[in-house]
């Protein structure tokens, strides 16, 4: 009997049911990274913006994605136009994947990759 | 010695299990031999996976007496290792469609030439054979090799490298191909198609590697690619 393979078999085993579990999570805290992610999949820019241009965003009815509530500390996470965007009164792009200065910003505008609108 | 040159005359010291039916060439290399000519800029572990029907593995075993220049490892029979510098490792894979046990991670037993037969190359199929010289390459259809690719559970620099690997055979599929993944994807288990649809995810957030197909370009087509197996799922 080959003991190497039947350890990488109980191995794998073994990670099949952490992922087995990670999929019946998929709808509670546990799976708000892949939530999260799949928000980040249709952006092809992220923007750190000013707090008050968040507020102005709301008060003009834009609603933050609801994923951003569910992170703690709670981000307010808009997708916006290039117009909107332009509008914005201070803005700082950062990259579009889950850095540290993506992750600690408390409010992000995304702008979709072009062509995408109404796809979602 | 270029990595090109050693990963072909691999293949060629393999040529007598290649020419067995049903054989493929699986895993990273496969983007590599795809490149024009065979280029193999791709930076991924020095080795080449074979994957094994089990139906097939006496006949494998059979034509492994004719290869040269490689012989099994010690510890783990399934790997052969170069005699040369000229060569590089070759892992036999097992890959199981019919049998009880399909489906399954297990250990194919065997006192020559065991296999850890893996569930997911199940949706590997036979696709190009593609031509060196005299050379003939059993390759995947890029569609399973892709789906595959998404599916690996590791993590770290090798899972983010097996899904640039992924992203690399997006390159090359052609539309009739993003079909073929559609219906697989829609034959997966709801687990796996989430599974598939959370590497893409991933994919769409690395950073980009020296000599890796770079994600930060290909978003937009990974974004839609999403929205399509979305749609897909939404529509089943």
């Amino acid at each position: 009997m080959n003991e190497a393979l039947h350890e990488r078999v109980r191995r794998i085993r073994e990670r099949s049911l952490v992922r087995t579990w990670e999929y019946r999570q998929r709808e509670y805290s546990k799976g708000v990274w892949f939530r999260l992610r799949r928000v980040l999949v249709d952006a092809a820019q992220a923007w750190i913006i000013d707090e008050l241009d968040a507020d102005r965003l709301e008060a003009g009815g834009h609603f933050p994605l609801r994923i951003g509530r569910e992170l703690a500390p709670p981000k307010r996470i808009f997708f916006l136009t290039e117009e909107e965007l332009a509008a914005t009164s201070d803005r700082r792009r950062v990259p579009v994947r889950l850095c540290s200065k993506l992750l600690q910003a408390r409010t992000l505008a995304l702008v979709e990759h072009e062509g995408r609108g109404g796809e979602k | 010695m270029d990595f090109r040159t050693r990963l072909l005359r691999t293949l060629r010291a393999v040529a007598p299990v290649l020419r067995e039916p049903g054989i493929l060439i699986a895993g990273s290399e496969v983007p590599n031999l795809l490149e024009p000519d065979a280029r193999s800029t791709l930076v991924v572990s020095e080795d080449l996976d074979i994957a094994i029907p089990v139906e097939r593995h006496a006949d494998v075993k059979a034509r492994l007496r004719e290869v040269r220049g490689l012989a099994p490892s010690q510890e783990e029979p399934s790997v052969w290792l170069p005699q040369s510098a000229d060569l590089i490792e070759v892992n036999f894979i097992g890959a199981d469609m019919r049998s009880e046990r399909a489906g399954e991670t297990y250990v194919l037993e065997d006192s020559e030439l065991p296999l850890l037969v893996f569930p997911n190359l199940s949706l590997l199929r036979p696709g190009k054979l593609l031509m060196i010289g005299d050379l003939a390459v059993p390759l995947p259809r890029p569609a399973g090799l892709l789906l595959e690719k998404l599916l690996t559970d590791r993590g770290g620099e090798k899972g983010d490298r097996d899904l640039l690997v992924a992203l690399a055979v997006l390159l090359v599929c052609e539309p009739h191909d993003l079909e073929e993944l559609e219906k697989l994807y829609l034959g997966l288990s709801a687990e796996f198609r989430y599974i598939a649809r959370s590497g893409l995810s991933t994919l769409s957030l690395l950073e980009p590697r020296v000599q890796m197909p770079d994600p930060t370009l290909h978003r937009a087509f990974i974004a839609k690619l999403m929205a399509r197996l979305e749609r897909a799922e939404r529509d089943r």
